[in-house]
């Protein structure tokens, strides 16, 4: 008999690669990370996810509930990078401010209904 | 505009190379670690994620050590503050370590200290991405906190909410174990033949989710109802079924609660010795794991059957070695009545019987 909790790395995985377009859409693009910066993000984005799949309670987690986790860290990290990035300035791009100013949760919600909308 | 910059500070270690890290630190001992911290990799999430593992399957072996090293654990992570891992995995793990402590406690019958860990659970778990699905966990170790101080309506009133968000999460594992606090409510309420159908649904639904662990416990409260009833096949083989997978999983609470289920089916059948030789076997077991409640319970049980051997000496004597304990674990708040009575009933070294039994029955044997 198996354990019900053990996720394989390869489910894991293929949760990460499926959302990555939208990942790297959300940081170029909402949070106007350079490329680099977004790739240096999605990699530590990428361990993170693998040990938030190992979590005593996520083991057994629908792959929405931790795609929208995933997601919703990226959010957190771009708006962080990008407020440190200003040094507490706005940004004369009005977008970057709107976006900056909405919790990063509800950014990762739309991320994630935009992701459901591409795959239907 | 204000905003903290997210540290990335180093490469973390495999997951591999985080469970070796894990073992290296579980040998080594609590007043060499902080000196050694960097050599352990103790501030590396891989090493305390497999470590939080470990803690979490060991608690059922020896809640003693797994609830020092659990705090060890939460110390070292909660002061001085320290970087731990990426977003928020610093919190995870003060809410798992103090979850797994209060959890640990539970087992122990620490009661205000598992209260307090849950506290601090609840603390590192609301900072996280997923704290819906943490908080939950936390909820039902809560709620079996709550069954195991008697306050069954309030289990009752609240177990089917808290399936309904571990159904909406998807957590099958956990649905299950909150079915548990729902049939052991019905010990509770005098109803072993209702505890039996629901353990007996448990133990289905267990075999097809492939958890070995939630039907070997559902086997152990099998093994109770049945003896309650006094049903001697039922409850033999829930034992046979249930011994060989505690054994492989290392449960050694249940497995001291399996002695406990058979003595009580050996007393409805009337074979008193034999009813105290595997009750005795039942507290030996406790002892090795520094539960005391359950010692002190038994204690209790076990001077009621003398008594009705005619042995008022020997039960007097088990009493006496119960009351200490009872109250300094402060195990029946709401028995305090009958406490008093079999007190004073020992003060006059003649034992108030009924006294006696009220108050072993605030002690069913349970596990949740």
């Amino acid at each position: 008999m198996e354990k019900p909790s053990s996720r394989r790395p390869d489910e894991v995985e293929s949760v990460f690669s499926r959302a990555l377009s939208v990942i790297h859409s959300a940081l170029v693009s909402y949070y106007r990370l350079t490329d680099e910066e977004a790739r240096g993000a999605e990699e530590d984005l990428f361990i993170w996810f693998q040990r938030l799949a190992r979590r005593g309670g996520a083991g057994q987690m629908p792959v929405k509930l931790l795609r929208i986790s995933l997601l919703s860290a990226a959010c957190q990290y771009g708006r962080s990078f990008q407020l440190w990035k200003l040094g507490g300035e706005q940004s004369p791009d009005s977008k970057l401010n709107d976006i900056l100013a909405r919790e990063p949760d509800d950014v990762a919600t739309d991320l994630d209904r935009r992701f459901e909308e591409e795959r239907s | 505009m204000t905003g903290t910059v997210l540290t990335f500070p180093y490469r973390p270690l495999s997951t591999d190379a985080g469970i070796k890290a894990a073992e290296r630190v579980l040998a080594t001992p609590f007043d060499q670690r902080l000196s050694k911290a960097r050599n352990l990799h103790l501030e590396d999430p891989e090493t305390l994620l497999a470590l939080c593992g470990i803690l979490r399957d060991r608690v059922t072996s020896s809640p003693s050590a797994i609830r020092d090293e659990a705090e060890f654990l939460y110390r070292f992570i909660e002061s001085p503050k320290r970087p731990i891992g990426l977003f928020d995995e610093r919190e995870y793990f003060l809410g798992e370590t103090a979850l797994i402590a209060g959890a640990a406690c539970r087992y122990l019958s620490e009661r205000e200290e598992s209260w307090l860990w849950f506290e601090r659970a609840e603390a590192g778990f609301r900072h996280t991405m997923n704290a819906v699905g943490e908080l939950s966990r936390l909820a039902y170790q809560r709620l079996a906190e709550r069954l195991e101080e008697r306050q069954i309506d309030v289990v009752l009133e609240l177990v089917p909410s808290l399936i309904e968000s571990f159904q909406k999460m998807g957590m099958p594992e956990d649905v299950l174990k909150c079915r548990f606090l729902a049939g052991l409510a019905l010990f509770e309420r005098d109803d072993p033949a209702g505890a039996v159908r629901v353990f007996n649904e448990i133990c289905h639904e267990a075999e097809e989710l492939g958890s070995e662990r939630l039907l070997a416990e559902a086997y152990v409260n099998l093994i109770h109802a049945h003896g309650m009833l006094g049903e001697a096949g039922p409850a033999i083989e829930a034992s046979r079924r249930a011994i060989p997978l505690l054994q492989r999983l290392d449960n050694r609470i249940s497995l001291g609660k399996v002695h406990w289920g058979l003595a009580t089916l050996l007393r409805e059948e009337g074979q008193l010795a034999a009813a105290v030789g595997s009750y005795r076997k039942a507290q030996e077991d406790f002892e090795a794991l520094g539960m005391r409640a359950d010692i002190a319970a038994l204690n209790l049980v076990v001077a009621d059957l003398l008594l009705e051997q005619g042995q008022d000496r020997e039960a007097l004597h088990e009493i006496s070695e119960a009351l200490p304990v009872i109250a300094e674990l402060k195990m029946a708040p709401e028995g305090m009545a009958a406490l008093s009575l079999v007190r004073e009933s020992v003060r006059r070294q003649e034992v108030n019987r009924q006294a006696l039994r009220e108050l072993h029955g605030y002690f069913q044997e349970m596990q949740a």
